[in-house]
């Protein structure tokens, strides 16, 4: 007997009514931080009335939903590209050659910060940074030694660049050509998304009218020059890992590409010429079937996005994208649950089509990779394509009630985002407001109050413990002898070439930025073929464009919300308020980035969240010198420092600002607390020199705020 | 304190700062203290000149500050910088951000830079910014910078505390004008249109020669310079020669025609008062005794014993009285 189908979903409801013991199934929907509703149940109702998606489209078909590929990975599976670089170029270069050897299939260059920032390693003010958080690269020099033995013609390689991205794309393209190669057969994707850095990433240089004179540049130089590289990354990835939500993720990417296509335009170049080398980068979070449909969504909203653009070439309508794993959603707590995590993530990945994948390492919140846990990561993805048969079939996950009109949900809600920016005249101005930013920063505050507040469980972190949290090894850098090596190299360079023509090319690249005249790129390769190092060329662009500094803002009130009439929350006010009563004055904390360490996302959490827990908060800008922290405390008689470490600056930078402390006053009381990415192995280190606490990855504000208030009470 | 003063005027950074924390500080020892100490610092002033900038919200103050300031340490001029910060969270903390808007200043030796929060006080100024003001003086330096919210009442209350007062003013349309038409000539010195650049140039040089022929309409009085107008661009550093020219000129104008001095006269009589008047407030407020009495005065008014300023006038003998 067959039911009609209202009749047999009355039925159905009964039945959850009553195995659950509730009044209506819908009591079971949930709402999830993209504010989309998630429900227990789909039928082929929810297959109808779309705007975006096309459920019987094909791969390879507009809009693309399924695939920018019929194929997909029946024929190639995706591109295992870990993403990796640290300490020299030597070092570096025998880590990829140990990767490619076991399975990896492409490069993925993380350089150090000084390099994304235009300094040299002998740069004082990166003195803390060189070589911690990514490989030091500062000349072509270094960049040969960095592909030597890799093929640059067979290997393509990704570069994680955009503030330095002309110095460093020109050293690039030097190497290849001194391995006897021409640009023409070099394969491969620089990032140079620079909207981004100015949102999330921090690694800025230039202001954003210079800046993205330069991406539009470096567009028309490869449209005509690399045909087979992409000429840009454009990026959601970043934004993910600051707090955004996959909405906003998806649609300020989206928006930014946009910004990218009218500026390449801009430059006279059609749509076709240059779209086709447009590519993009996602994070996976641990949101599984969302993230599916996200990069569904993302193909769907491209392919329309570049039809209105005029595009023709089915190359610049399809949305090619990498994706990594978040890193963001991995713990320093009981750290092998990090393994599940990112295996989870990669199956989502791979379900939603990527082209190529990072899969990160279970020692994410602790340091860099080491070898160990580097070959665990990569086996995730091999085991995916070889063992488990997710390659057989093209996009398997449609048809899916559930998965179809979540892409669909996806769609609709990241275009509404995507209309708003429109609206303010595009992404460069959406960025100037400030807009992306702070309604990036409020989705992270929300997810650290979800967090702490217990609605939101993290395995190991608020909820299942592990009472005996394991040991393990940690990659260790020796950042004084990398700068060393540096030095010597930066000293021979030097010495050999010749500086009067170097001269000469330098000042031809400043006046051609000052007078908005020639292809800036084509101009850097002959500053770097004479021999200019990254900083020098990035100075030369600096003379003219000058140099960017963001103003820090943040969201107060968002984290304070959560926890309204919450006991702990209440008693810290308290505690407060009586100090305040006792000393004058409330509780003030100056919080500090130091270093070239661009992560604020913690800084900025932790800072709002203090204020509204009553504490004052002195914000200091990004890039601070120990010596910039110290004045400003003195200056403004802070009770205690917050440093918000997380690049592995802090045994050089924490003891040399205990140091500046000390110099600006003998009998300085102020104390001083750490807080990010700090291995075990470093407390004592700190302690030792007179740290008060640390706070790493995972704890809970309200305990650190606690903390806090304890110390500065006992002084 | 004599301890604290020698360092104060030796330029000690940390004596400084500790000094502001006892003006900025409502705890009774510290007020006790702060008074002695701005005693002795008062009577051996140094030689700054005290600037107020005051203007709406965004319009650039911080990167106005930064840009100027910037201008005035490479002079080899020695600048401190109060700011006061509006943001006040909801529960009585706030977030000090100033300081990432003026971050190249912050880093010279040759400035102090110091924010505070401004509570919702009125006026836009914070307790102990005046007391800061002369410890910053006390401490040798050339220029103190003082940077408040522009809303409403404030020009007048900062103005009160400085030698030469600023408004900024972005490009903006008449509206911003009219409102701040009344009063202007009185308070401000300098306007200073910011912003001046790329695509905001056309209109922030139309908004000047507006605020331009707005302000030839008033006569200032004979022993001050008319009201200037300048424009600036604080990102790109242009302008600020001619703020600088301005503030020389004024100063030199003022103390030539006696207008300085009477003006810092005048604001140690408005400061002088005021503290009286807050003094004998905060007496009356505590008094129970008076408490009691005015509570007692209103029944008999009600039941028609005593008449309404009959009372009154009882109530303020009675607390002349006790405070002979
Ligand atoms: C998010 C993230 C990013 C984002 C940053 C976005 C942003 N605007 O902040 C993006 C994707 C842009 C990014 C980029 C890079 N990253 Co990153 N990133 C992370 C990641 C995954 C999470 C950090 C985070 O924000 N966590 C969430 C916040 C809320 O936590 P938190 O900062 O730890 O703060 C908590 C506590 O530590 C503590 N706390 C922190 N500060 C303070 C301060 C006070 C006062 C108090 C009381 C408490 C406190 O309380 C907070 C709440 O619990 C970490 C790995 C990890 N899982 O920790 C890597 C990590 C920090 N990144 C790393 C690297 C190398 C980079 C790059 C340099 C890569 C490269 N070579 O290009 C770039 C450059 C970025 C830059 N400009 O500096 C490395 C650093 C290596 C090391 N320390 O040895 C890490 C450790 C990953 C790894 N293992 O390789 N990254
Ligand atoms: N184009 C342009 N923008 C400027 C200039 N000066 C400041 N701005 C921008 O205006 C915005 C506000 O500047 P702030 O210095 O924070 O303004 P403020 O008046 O101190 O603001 P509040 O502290 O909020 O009262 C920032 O985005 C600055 O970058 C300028 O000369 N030209």
């Amino acid at each position: 007997m067959k039911k009609d189908k209202n009749n047999r979903l009355n039925d159905w409801e009964k039945k959850f009514v009553k195995e659950v013991k509730i009044e209506a199934s819908n009591e079971f929907s949930y709402e999830t931080d993209e504010g989309i509703s998630i429900n227990p149940l789909y039928t082929s109702e929810d297959l109808l009335n779309y705007e975006f998606n096309d459920v019987n489209s094909l791969p390879g078909e507009w809009p693309y939903t399924r695939g920018p590929k019929a194929s997909m990975y029946t024929n190639r599976p995706w591109t295992i590209r870990q993403y990796a670089g640290f300490s020299t170029a030597e070092e570096s270069n025998k880590f990829y050659r140990k990767n490619l050897e076991a399975g990896q299939m492409g490069l993925s260059v993380a350089f150090d910060l000084p390099t994304h920032r235009g300094y040299d390693s002998d740069d004082e003010i990166v003195m803390g940074d060189v070589g911690k958080a990514g490989v030091a690269i500062d000349s072509v020099e270094d960049m040969k030694i960095l592909f030597d033995g890799i093929p640059l013609e067979k290997m393509s390689v990704s570069m994680t660049m955009n503030g330095a991205v002309l110095p460093v794309l020109a050293a690039f393209i030097v190497a290849g050509e001194e391995q006897g190669l021409d640009k023409k057969v070099l394969s491969g994707t620089i990032q140079n998304d620079i909207l981004k850095e100015f949102m999330v990433r921090n690694t800025y240089i230039y202001p954003p009218e210079p800046s993205m004179r330069i991406v539009a540049d470096i567009i028309e130089y490869t449209a005509n020059e690399m045909p087979k590289f992409n000429s840009i990354s454009i990026s959601g990835y970043h934004m993910q890992e600051a707090g955004a939500n996959n909405v906003q993720e998806l649609a300020f990417t989206l928006a930014d590409g946009m910004e990218y296509v009218r500026a390449a335009m801009s430059k006279g170049l059609a749509v076709d010429d240059f779209a086709p080398r447009l590519s993009f980068f996602f994070a996976i979070g641990t949101d599984f079937f969302m993230e599916i449909a996200k990069l569904r969504a993302a193909r769907t909203l491209w392919a329309r996005i570049m039809q209105d653009f005029g595009a023709k070439d089915e190359k610049s309508l399809t949305l090619r994208t990498h994706c990594q794993t978040s890193g963001v959603s991995l713990t320093e707590k009981d750290p092998y649950n990090n393994i599940v995590r990112t295996s989870y993530e990669a199956l989502s990945a791979i379900l939603g089509g990527t082209q190529s994948l990072h899969t990160n390492s279970f020692d994410e919140a602790i340091a860099l990779p080491t070898e160990f846990s580097s070959r665990i990561a990569r086996n995730t993805q091999l085991i995916l394509q070889n063992e488990t048969g997710v390659t057989n079939t093209v996009d398997p996950l449609a048809g899916s009630y559930f998965v179809e009109k979540l892409t669909e949900d996806m769609c609709s809600a990241a275009w509404k985002i995507i209309e708003e920016v429109e609206e303010m005249g595009g992404m460069t101005k959406a960025v100037a407001a400030g807009m992306p930013k702070l309604s990036i920063e409020e989705s992270a505050t929300k997810k650290q109050a979800k967090i702490d507040s217990g609605k939101r469980i993290v395995v190991g972190v608020n909820k299942f413990k592990n009472p005996k949290e394991p040991k393990i090894d940690v990659l260790v850098i020796d950042n004084e002898k990398v700068r060393e090596d540096q030095i010597k190299k930066i000293t021979i360079l030097k010495e050999k070439r010749n500086n009067d023509l170097l001269r000469e090319k330098l000042s031809i690249i400043t006046e051609a930025a000052k007078n908005k005249k020639g292809n800036l790129l084509e101009l850097c390769v002959e500053a770097i073929r004479a021999r200019g190092t990254v900083g020098e060329v990035s100075k030369a662009l600096e003379d003219a464009f000058g140099r960017h500094y963001a103003t820090n803002l943040g969201v107060s009130g968002v984290y304070g919300k959560f926890f309204e009439k919450d006991d702990k929350f209440m008693a810290i006010q308290n505690k407060i308020n009586n100090f305040e009563k006792e000393n004058g004055r409330r509780p003030r904390v100056l919080i500090v980035k130091m270093g070239q360490d661009g992560h604020d996302r913690g800084a900025k959490i932790v800072a709002t969240s203090f204020a509204d827990l009553g504490f004052d908060i002195d914000m200091g800008p990004l890039f601070q010198s120990p010596k910039d922290v110290a004045k400003d405390a003195i200056e403004n008689d802070v009770h205690a420092i917050g440093v918000s470490t997380l690049a592995a600056g802090h045994k050089t930078l924490v003891p040399e600002l205990m140091k500046q402390l000390k110099a600006l006053d003998k009998s300085n009381k102020i104390i001083v607390f750490v807080g990010g990415v700090i291995p075990e192995q470093d407390y004592q280190f700190l302690y030792d020199n007179e740290v008060s606490a640390i706070f790493g990855p995972g704890t809970s504000i309200l305990d650190s705020a606690e903390k806090v208030i304890e110390l500065i009470s006992k002084k | 304190m004599k301890e604290l003063k020698d360092r104060i005027v030796a330029g000690e950074r940390a004596a400084i700062a500790k000094a502001i924390t006892l003006v900025e500080s409502s705890r009774e020892e510290d007020i006790q203290q702060s008074h002695e100490l701005i005693s002795q610092l008062i009577k051996s002033p140094g030689h700054a000149i005290r600037v107020g900038f005051s203007g709406p919200p965004g319009v650039g103050k911080s990167t106005f500050i930064e840009s100027f300031g910037t201008f005035l340490v490479n002079k080899n001029f020695k600048l401190g910088v109060l700011a006061i910060d509006p943001s006040s969270n909801f529960t009585g903390g706030s977030i000090l951000g100033d300081k990432t808007r003026m971050s190249e200043i912050s880093k010279n030796d040759n400035t102090f830079i110091r924010s505070t929060p401004s509570r919702g006080s009125l006026g836009g100024i914070a307790v102990g910014t005046r007391e800061a003001a002369i410890i910053l003086d006390a401490a040798g330096y050339d220029y103190i910078f003082i940077e408040t919210v522009g809303v409403g009442q404030s020009e007048i209350t900062a103005a009160n505390l400085v030698d030469i007062f600023t408004l900024i003013v972005g490009p903006g349309s008449g509206d911003e004008l009219q409102g701040i038409k009344k009063g202007i000539t009185e308070y401000a010195d300098l306007f200073i249109v910011n912003k001046n650049d790329g695509d905001l140039a056309a209109q922030a040089s139309k908004t000047a020669s507006d605020y331009k022929s707005a302000l030839s309409f008033y006569n200032k009085e004979s022993n001050t310079l008319d009201t200037q107008v300048v424009l600036v661009s604080s990102v790109e550093n242009k302008g600020m020669d001619l703020v600088l020219d301005a503030y020389n000129q004024i100063t030199e104008t003022n103390k030539n025609s006696s207008e300085f001095q009477n003006r810092r006269k005048n604001q140690l009589s408005y400061w002088l008062e005021e503290e009286v008047r807050n003094k004998i407030l905060l007496k009356l407020d505590k008094d129970r005794e008076i408490s009691k009495k005015i509570a007692n005065e209103v029944t008999k008014i009600i039941s028609g014993d005593t008449g309404f300023y009959t009372a009154s006038q009882a109530i303020i003998d009675t607390f002349l009285d006790k405070n002979k």
